[in-house]
């Protein structure tokens, strides 16, 4: 075991703070700050996607050949942290990257390769994930959405539903019945879908936050080319579990390490400035506890990511290792939150546009974004199912 | 960068528990010290004590990340504290150690010749692992210590006392004039925990662990504290495996209980704990090895995560035990009693946390400062 780095992923670290500190905005973190109107953040977003993959910072472990780094999981680790240590805005086309693309390297043809991952990695297309339906959500394999072969396409007619950025995507992956008649995991097929095609209609959902991020997606006779399909027709389950194994692997988990060990600073800053009776509240005993359980588990979250991206340097499959690592992270920043409100005392109800609220009401906003964390990618009680019974053996 | 353990402190760990497992008694429902002197023998004889003592004084040289798989092979088999003591004070004296107490203690330590209890904790002193009121004045140690463990078998106590002004690191001979040492009367017997008293004990300078100071205690509180949380998760790591295994056989209304979601998903939650308290003790284990800046934080953020882990892991074993979980016969008790010994030495579960936390602040200002002087 050793935490130390080489020479090689010192040179990339340093490489990347040194990019991170000229292409963020002057006074990023302190006293500028990503928009607060949805739309707004989104062309922030795009734009600093887009500067992140013209610098080279994009696809960081992906082969050099679609335009990727080619670099380590070391150096993806790395990564991670060093955008953590900048405040680094977030990506808008996470789906693409850690699902899409990954699923793609994995299972694609060679030409669906060279068509799709170079421009994932320039973040010129951003992806959607057409996976959940009204009736199948934990029970994913009774999709019913159809696709129905006719000559050198596709025609797919159904609904999606919880489609996260489907506003903002060009595509869509999408898990669809191309046979009706088969036992419900055989009958299942993963296609590729331009966002652009005839028949495709988006109709926002509102979230507990009050923002739109999620949608309905309906399809009515969309056109899909043949070419589109992604490994054999039928075979659509295999390919998804490549899908979810990333949506809930290290990469993901680190992703987001970075933003919760964000909020926890800031959290930190609020209680070393917020006056108290008899000093400040991160003099309050009851208030350090739940600070210090909270930096421990922030913490933990990065080292269960690190631990399995050395499992999978070693060779070990990606298998419900990845459910762990989910579970893991989606309650110890939902428990990250509620000690935020816990601790802000009276102004814990005060939000986003309050002039009394605590870091312009962030934790007011995030307290109700992370209830969404133990539901998406696979509820915490399909994780519980996945690692009793698949890792630990556990009777069905 | 790599998060795993190699192959050579991989088997260490496996040797160390196949040597454990073969004395019965260490896990058998009765609480006895019956196999301690004879586990210390076969310990010994395997090399143990003598993995971190240097090769200049006839060790072998490991680190002390080496032993993190070790660590958690003592605390799932129930070993005597004691041993584990010895290895804390071992890589004490080799860090904080005049050359002198180097010579002499740790060639005896690498036989197995010398065990070394760490005396800590006090009446009334909440759950400062620091604080003592122990006194050193003028040559003579005097005060009481308690939950001692291993201090009626061991040959060299290592005591946290005060002078005047400072805190101070003594080693002090079991046989001294003026030590008095009695067995408690406590949750967990097998653990050997004892009071200590000393009453105007001779303590000559040679036997200060030299440099002696604050930062002197940290290193032995950051050892102390990361071992405890290594022994912690042997115990949550059995408490996985037996949880599992009964509910996998155990059957009520025609099906095993392992298939009933409320069980099934306890055991889930239990396997996810133990991953993420493996993982933060094994970091503890690093940053101990290196002295990295982070050491204090990431030992007092083990000790704390894991004992709680420990403890809660014995709670779920348990629970998916039903009546037989509560049984004398079924021994889980002995890894609950065993919990919370490591549970509650070198500082509790409150005063890690809250350590964690002035760790936090302090890197937080010296992050600052580095952004205010790049600014
Ligand atoms: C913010 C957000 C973004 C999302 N983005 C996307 C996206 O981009 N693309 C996409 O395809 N999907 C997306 N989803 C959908 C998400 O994957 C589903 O919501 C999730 O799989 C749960 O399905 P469901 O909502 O139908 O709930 P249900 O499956 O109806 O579950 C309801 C409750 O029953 C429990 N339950 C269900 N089955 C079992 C069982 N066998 N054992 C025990 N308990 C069970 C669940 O755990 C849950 O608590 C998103 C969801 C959210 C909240």
């Amino acid at each position: 075991m050793d935490f130390n780095y080489t020479d090689e992923e010192r040179k990339f670290r340093f490489e990347l703070r040194d990019w991170l500190a000229s292409a963020l905005p002057a006074g990023w973190g302190d006293t500028v700050f990503e928009p607060e109107d949805e739309e707004e953040r989104y062309l922030f977003r795009r734009d600093w996607d887009k500067k992140l993959s013209s610098g080279g910072w994009s696809g960081i472990n992906w082969p050099v050949e679609y335009g990727g780094r080619g670099a380590t999981l070391v150096e993806r680790g790395i990564f991670a942290e060093e955008m953590a240590r900048a405040k680094a805005p977030e990506s808008l086309n996470i789906i693409g990257h850690n699902l899409a693309g990954t699923t793609i390297l994995h299972h694609g043809t060679q030409a669906q390769k060279d068509r799709f991952l170079p421009p994932i990695i320039a973040n010129d297309e951003i992806w959607c994930q057409g996976f959940s339906e009204p009736n199948a959500g934990s029970d994913l394999a009774s999709v019913r959405t159809k696709a129905v072969r006719h000559g050198d396409k596709y025609i797919v007619n159904g609904q999606k539903i919880w489609t996260s950025y489907a506003q903002y995507s060009q595509w869509c992956f999408a898990l669809v019945r191309t046979d009706v008649d088969a036992p419900k995991h055989k009958g299942l097929s993963f296609l590729l879908i331009d966002m652009k095609s005839p028949g495709i209609l988006i109709r926002p959902l509102r979230q507990i936050s009050g923002e739109s991020e999620f949608n309905e997606t309906f399809f009515e006779d969309v056109e899909v080319p043949v070419e589109n399909l992604v490994g054999e027709e039928n075979d659509g389950w295999r390919i998804a579990m490549t899908t979810l194994a990333y949506e809930r692997g290290p990469e993901d988990c680190l992703g987001r390490q970075v933003r919760f060990k964000q909020e926890m600073e800031k959290l930190l800053e609020v209680c070393s400035a917020e006056p108290t009776a008899n000093g400040v509240l991160s003099d309050d005993p009851i208030v350090r506890q739940k600070l210090g359980r909270s930096i421990v588990e922030i913490e933990a979250m990065r080292l269960v990511a690190l631990k399995s991206f050395s499992r999978i340097h070693a060779g070990d499959e990606r298998g419900p290792d990845a459910s762990v690592i989910k579970l893991y992270w989606s309650h110890a920043a939902q428990r990250m939150n509620e000690a935020a409100l816990d601790i802000l005392g009276p102004t814990a109800v005060l939000a986003e546009g309050d002039e009394d609220a605590k870091a312009s009401g962030r934790f007011q906003t995030s307290y109700l974004q992370s209830k969404a964390f133990s539901i998406y990618s696979g509820s915490s009680e399909i994780q519980r199912n996945i690692i009793g019974e698949r890792m630990l053996g556990l009777p069905r | 960068m790599n998060f795993l353990f190699n192959e050579e402190q991989t088997s260490l760990g496996e040797t160390v528990g196949q040597v454990l497992a073969d004395f019965a008694a260490l896990t058998a429902p009765d609480p006895s010290r019956d196999s301690e002197a004879e586990v210390w023998g076969a310990l010994a004889e395997l090399g143990l004590f003598s993995l971190l003592v240097p090769e200049e004084h006839d060790g072998v040289g490991l680190a002390f990340v080496d032993l993190a798989p070790s660590i958690e092979a003592l605390g799932s088999g129930l070993a005597s504290p004691l041993i584990a003591s010895t290895l804390v004070a071992t890589e004490a004296i080799k860090r904080l150690g005049s050359s002198d107490q180097r010579a002499k203690l740790l060639p005896e330590i690498a036989i197995g010749e010398t065990a070394i209890a760490i005396a800590s904790a006090e009446l009334g002193r909440g759950k400062d692992p620091f604080f003592a009121e122990c006194r050193l004045l003028d040559g003579k140690l005097s005060g009481k210590k308690i939950a001692v463990a291993g201090a009626d078998v061991a040959q060299e106590l290592l005591v946290i006392a005060r002078t005047e002004s400072a805190p101070v690191l003594v080693l002090v001979p079991t046989d001294a004039a003026g030590v008095t040492i009695t067995a408690h009367s406590d949750i967990d017997p097998s653990a050997g925990l004892c009071r200590v008293v000393f009453d105007n004990v001779a303590v000559a300078a040679g036997q200060q662990l030299a440099r002696a100071s604050i930062d002197a205690l940290d290193t032995l509180v950051d050892l102390g504290a990361t071992v405890h949380s290594g022994m912690a998760m042997g115990i949550a790591e059995v408490m996985l495996r037996r949880s599992v295994a009964f509910a996998s056989q155990r059957e009520q209304f025609g099906k095993p209980i392992g298939s009933f979601q409320a069980i099934k998903h306890r055991c889930a939650d239990l396997a996810v704990a133990v991953e993420a308290g493996k993982a933060t003790s094994h970091y503890a284990f690093w940053a101990c090895s290196e002295n990295s800046e982070d050491r204090s934080g990431a030992a007092s953020a083990a000790k704390a995560y894991c004992g709680e882990i420990g403890c809660n892991a014995c709670n779920d074993a348990i629970q998916v035990h039903g009546g037989m979980g509560f049984t004398w016969e079924l021994g889980l008790h002995r890894y609950l009693r065993r919990a919370q010994v490591i549970e509650h030495a070198v500082g509790s579960r409150a005063w890690h946390y809250d350590r964690v936390v002035t760790e936090a602040l302090a890197a937080r200002e010296v992050e600052n400062a580095a952004h205010r002087d790049a600014a």
